[in-house]
This record gives structure tokens, C-alpha cells and sequence, in this order.
């Protein structure tokens, strides 16, 4: 008897709970839309994006997605988030030190390649950019860029009927907003996480490096990591790594944002996931190969005012010391990430 | 009776899992009305866009295009303090209507206000917003995050810059150079707004101050402020000192 009490309990109270926990998405039954979560990838932190604003759904995915891709949020229509960002090339330019804009204009910088948006705290080589929700406005408004203005693609959208529908299959009802086209890309673009290189498969335990690849990893921590730290591949800083101003873009870097002379020649450090894929190389793109950037390490260094103290001597690797940390850098190359359909044009 | 009360304990405790916004005002009902009016000015006189005007330094100008924002109002009664919960208003010298906001308030006795000139720090980095802070109302810096927080406009026979232009955007939110200035306002006397009542406070804004109501920053030193930093520090002085109640009345 006490049993079956029990039982009856325990089944009443099973049903209890999933009508209960019904009624708490009902909203989302409602719009229609099917949440995704967010996986973090084994050894990687907590993310930094603030998910609980902006919940992912499939929906809200798609739709960034065709946004990512679509001329539309240009002046000229021809000029997407992906004319810069190819997923081939890991989301960098491929093979361009500076990109093109609309009317044949060059951007003043390197694109960089997106991965791992999610963990970044601030956007740009100058990191002027403090969410990623507001990154997309500054290549959308920017003349040599997209061109465009807010309110243009917010009135483009609005007269699309593709997207009329995709929105609200996204948001439910509700006029098309600037805010929303912002979510919606940032839903694609914190998807966009590469965590299946081959170094990670080696910390995963499911393969191991080569011999090169093992000693290029023990240099690499000894040599390279204070800056480029795991499992990001950045600390987020920024610093001056002595490649001296570039006098036809004259940039200062982070001084742009800070105002701070102590800022001038600093750049944030980049993050070397795909770093084979990415090339070239530096905020203006002005190394085009990776044994490039490892001379400038070993010899190139100019003593410029804010250079990074690590950096006073440079970098001492002996010839092979570096291609151990060349072969090494080549395994942060996660393939499965530029082929992966979800992340290709719609 | 056991087996029924396990459940029910069950059931409520899923319900409470359901979480409901809590109002800011707490219990109290806003069943009042706070209207705050802006009257922008040029030495007394009711401002007038793209007229000619003479600053204080003998300088002339005029002014296309007036904007700022007015975030975070808080209502005092000693120090109790009703905060009005998600106030984010752009108020815009060509847009009439903007310039006077309406925010419902509890019925209650007021002795302060407080206001803040321009947009709160952490509103600046939270992400893409809506409503007054859309960045389609053009007063988002898209390259270094931030909101403008005042934007002034127009032209002066001084400035080289295309077309004569002077422009000041003035912004930042953090640091040393945050441009953020808090706006304290105690009205003459306590007042006592009662349910269905409004209470109407009317600001002055004399934009003579523009350019020398803390620091002197004649347009001959200056035309353009377009980024955060130390100048754009001493316009947000010389901006909140524009502002100036006239009036507060319950009616």
C-alpha cells in the first residue's frame, strides 16, 4: 500500500512537472521557434557573451546567417559580412592584407578571422568594440566598408518579404528592428567555435603529435604562450610586438580609443586558431607567411616606445626551434570548422 | 493525505520556478503622471535652429541640429529614492514632441530629482538596444563603443572645416573622461502629487553656456569635438550647465 502511495506520488508529481515546465517556454511554443544551446567546449572557460539576452534559437541562427551573407546590409548590395569574412580562409580575407570595400575602396585594416566570438571581451585590432552585438555597425556604417547606414538596412529589411518572414519565424510578431538584425548576427556569429584542430584532438587524448609538432608545443609554451595563451590562443591584451608604423596608414592602434600615449603601437593580440588559414598577417596584413612572422620575432624587432617588455630582445629560437613551432601552430588548423555546412553560405 | 500533499508542495514550488518581473516602483501603484519639459534657448530667448547667433567670446554661429539623451530619473522624498525604471529619452530640438517625456510615477511627496545627462555605462556596452537607444537614431559611435551623449551641430564663418561646419559630439562613458554629468534637482518645497495628478517639472536649457558655462572654449579654439576624451570632458561641463529648472507644479 505505502508502495503504491509512492508511486502514485512520484507519477503524479513527473506529470506535474512537465506540464509545469510546458508552461514556462510556452512562450517559445508560441513564436515557434526551437532553442539551441550553447556547448562549451571542453577545457575552454565560460563564455563572456551574455547568452541570457539573447537566447539562441535555430531560428535566430538562420536567420544571422542569411544576414551574414547577404549584400543587402551593403550601399552597393554586393558587399556582405562574408565578402571579408570567408569561411575558407577561416573568416579572415584570404590572401589580402587590406580588404575591399564598396566603390572599390580598401579597409585600413586586416580582416580578422572569427572563431570563439563568445570568449572575446572587445572587437577590433584597437578593440574600440566592447559587445559583440555592436561589432556588426561599425563594418555596416563604415564608408570604405559596407557604406551603408542603420536605418537604410533596417528599411531594406523591412520592404523584403523573405525577411519579413524570416524575422518573425525568428522573433515572433513585431516590426523589424535594428536590435534584432544585431541579435539574429550574433546568434550565427557565436556559433561560429573552433575547438576540433588537431591540438585539440591531441588534449582530447584521441591523437598525438607528430615529434615536430610536440617539441613546436613545448617551445611554443615556453616562448609564445604568455600572450598567445590556451586554449583561446590570445590573453585579450594589447601590445606593441615592434613591427613599427606602417607610414602609409599611419595607425596608432589602441591609442584610437584610449586616447593614451602609452596605447600608441598597440593592437590586440590575436587569437592563432586556423592562424595557417588566416594569412597575412598583422593589423595591415604586411607578412604574408607564418616564417615571416617568426623572423620578426627572432630578428625584426624595432625598438619603437611601448614596446612590449617581453619583446625587448626579441624572440630567441634557434632554426629548429622554429619550424618545431611552425609544424606545431599548423595543428590549430581545425578543418572540420571551414567545412562545416552549418557556417557556409544558406 | 500525505500522497496529496506531496504533489501540491511539488506544484507550488514549480510555480515560484516561473519567475516574474518584479517592479522597481515596489508595491506602490504608478497611478501619477511626472512630465519633464525641455526649453532649449539662446540667451533668454526660445532657440531658433539656423539663425545667426553671437557667443559670449563675440563669435558667430548658427545651430543645425541639437540632440542629447536623459537616462536614469530618480525621485527623492529625503532619501528615499523611487527609481523610474528603463528611462532612456532622446530629446531632439527638431522633434517637438521629443521634448517633453511623460513617466507614469506613484501618487506620493517629492522633494528631488535626479537626472542623468546622457546614456549610463553599462547601457553603452549591454549590447544591440532599441527604442530611443537605437543606433538608427544616429547617436551610437559605431567604430568606439559608446552613445553620443549630446550632439551639436552647425556653422560658424570661424570654422575651415566643409561647408563651415562645427560639430560636437560629446561622448564617453568611463574613466577620467567619462562624459557623464548627473543632473540634481530639489524642487522649492516638498510636493505632493496625488493619485491622477501630474507633476510637471520644466527645464531651461540656454545653449550660451555651450561654450562657456564652466570652461571657455571659443569656436575659434575649437570646431570640431568628434571623439571621448579630455575635451570632450570639459563640453559635458559646460553642457549640464545649460540646464536650469524653472518650474515644478502639480496639477
Amino acid at each position: 500500500m505505502r508502495w503504491r502511495c509512492t508511486i502514485s506520488t512520484l507519477v503524479f508529481c513527473v506529470a506535474a512537472a512537465s506540464m509545469l515546465i510546458n508552461a514556462c517556454n510556452k512562450k517559445d511554443v508560441e513564436k515557434g521557434t526551437t532553442s539551441v544551446s550553447f556547448e562549451v567546449p571542453a577545457g575552454f572557460p565560460q563564455p563572456v557573451y551574455d547568452f541570457s539576452k539573447n537566447p539562441l534559437t535555430r531560428e535566430g541562427i538562420a536567420l544571422g546567417r542569411q544576414l551574414f551573407y547577404d549584400g543587402i546590409l551593403s550601399k552597393d548590395g554586393q558587399t556582405p559580412c562574408a565578402s571579408c569574412h570567408q569561411q575558407f580562409a577561416a573568416f579572415a580575407t584570404f590572401d589580402h592584407d587590406l580588404s575591399h570595400g564598396v566603390d572599390n575602396g580598401f579597409t585600413t585594416r586586416n580582416a580578422q578571422a572569427l572563431s570563439n566570438l563568445a570568449w572575446q571581451q572587445s572587437f577590433h585590432h584597437d578593440g574600440g568594440i566592447l559587445n559583440l552585438e555592436t561589432q556588426p555597425l561599425a563594418p555596416l556604417t563604415a564608408a570604405n566598408e559596407m557604406g551603408e547606414t542603420v536605418a537604410g538596412v533596417v528599411a531594406k529589411l523591412k520592404g523584403s518579404g523573405k525577411y519579413q518572414q524570416a524575422f518573425r519565424d525568428a522573433f515572433g510578431e513585431g516590426e523589424i528592428t535594428s536590435q534584432k538584425m544585431l541579435k539574429a548576427l550574433t546568434q550565427f556569429m557565436v556559433t561560429l567555435v573552433s575547438a576540433n584542430s588537431k591540438y585539440d584532438q591531441v588534449k582530447r587524448g584521441t591523437t598525438s603529435f607528430t615529434i615536430a609538432e610536440q617539441a613546436g608545443y613545448a617551445t611554443f609554451k615556453a616562448k609564445c604562450a604568455s600572450c598567445h595563451q590556451e586554449p583561446l590562443f590570445t590573453d585579450g591584451s594589447f601590445r606593441n610586438n615592434g613591427i613599427g608604423i606602417n607610414p602609409f596608414l599611419n595607425d596608432g592602434g589602441r591609442i584610437r580609443i584610449t586616447r593614451n600615449a602609452a596605447d600608441s603601437l598597440k593592437f590586440q593580440v590575436p587569437s592563432l586558431r586556423n592562424v595557417d588559414l588566416s594569412f597575412p598577417y598583422m593589423h595591415d596584413g604586411r607578412f604574408y607567411t607564418l616564417q615571416q612572422v617568426l623572423t620578426h620575432y627572432r630578428t625584426g624587432i624595432q625598438q619603437t616606445p611601448n614596446l612590449d617588455p617581453a619583446l625587448q630582445f626579441g624572440i630567441s629560437l634557434s632554426n629548429t626551434e622554429a619550424s618545431n613551432v611552425l609544424a606545431f601552430l599548423k595543428t590549430l588548423t581545425d578543418s572540420a570548422f571551414v567545412k562545416d555546412p552549418r557556417f557556409a553560405a544558406p | 493525505m500525505k500522497s496529496f500533499l506531496l504533489p501540491l508542495l511539488f506544484f507550488i514550488l514549480l510555480l515560484s520556478g516561473c519567475s516574474k518581473e518584479v517592479s522597481q516602483q515596489g508595491s506602490m501603484a504608478p497611478t501619477a503622471t511626472l512630465k519633464i519639459k525641455f526649453e532649449h534657448q539662446f540667451k533668454g530667448q526660445p532657440l531658433e535652429l539656423n539663425t545667426n547667433y553671437q557667443n559670449d567670446f563675440g563669435e558667430a554661429f548658427s545651430i543645425g541640429r541639437f540632440k542629447y539623451y536623459i537616462s536614469n530619473i530618480v525621485l527623492y522624498r529625503g532619501s528615499n529614492a523611487s527609481v523610474l525604471p528603463e528611462t532612456y529619452f532622446l530629446i531632439d530640438e527638431n522633434d517637438t514632441a521629443s521634448k517633453t517625456l511623460r513617466i507614469p510615477i506613484a501618487a506620493g511627496n517629492y522633494d528631488q530629482m535626479h537626472l542623468l545627462l546622457g546614456v549610463d555605462s553599462a547601457r553603452n556596452v549591454s549590447g544591440a538596444q532599441t527604442g530611443a537607444l537605437d543606433p538608427l537614431n544616429d547617436m551610437f559611435w559605431t567604430w568606439n563603443t559608446g552613445y553620443i551623449m549630446v550632439k551639436l551641430e552647425g556653422s560658424s564663418p570661424l570654422s575651415t572645416q566643409p561647408n563651415n561646419r562645427i560639430q560636437y559630439h560629446i561622448g564617453g562613458f568611463s574613466g577620467a573622461y567619462s562624459a557623464l554629468r548627473q543632473m540634481e534637482t530639489g524642487f522649492p518645497s516638498s510636493v505632493e502629487v496625488k493619485s491622477g495628478q501630474t507633476l510637471t517639472v520644466t527645464f531651461n536649457a540656454d545653449l550660451q553656456r555651450w561654450f562657456n558655462g564652466v570652461h571657455d572654449l571659443p569656436i575659434a579654439g575649437q570646431t570640431v569635438a568628434m571623439t571621448p576624451g579630455p575635451l570632450s570632458a570639459r563640453y559635458a561641463d559646460n553642457a549640464v550647465s545649460m540646464f536650469s529648472v524653472k518650474d515644478a507644479r502639480v496639477q
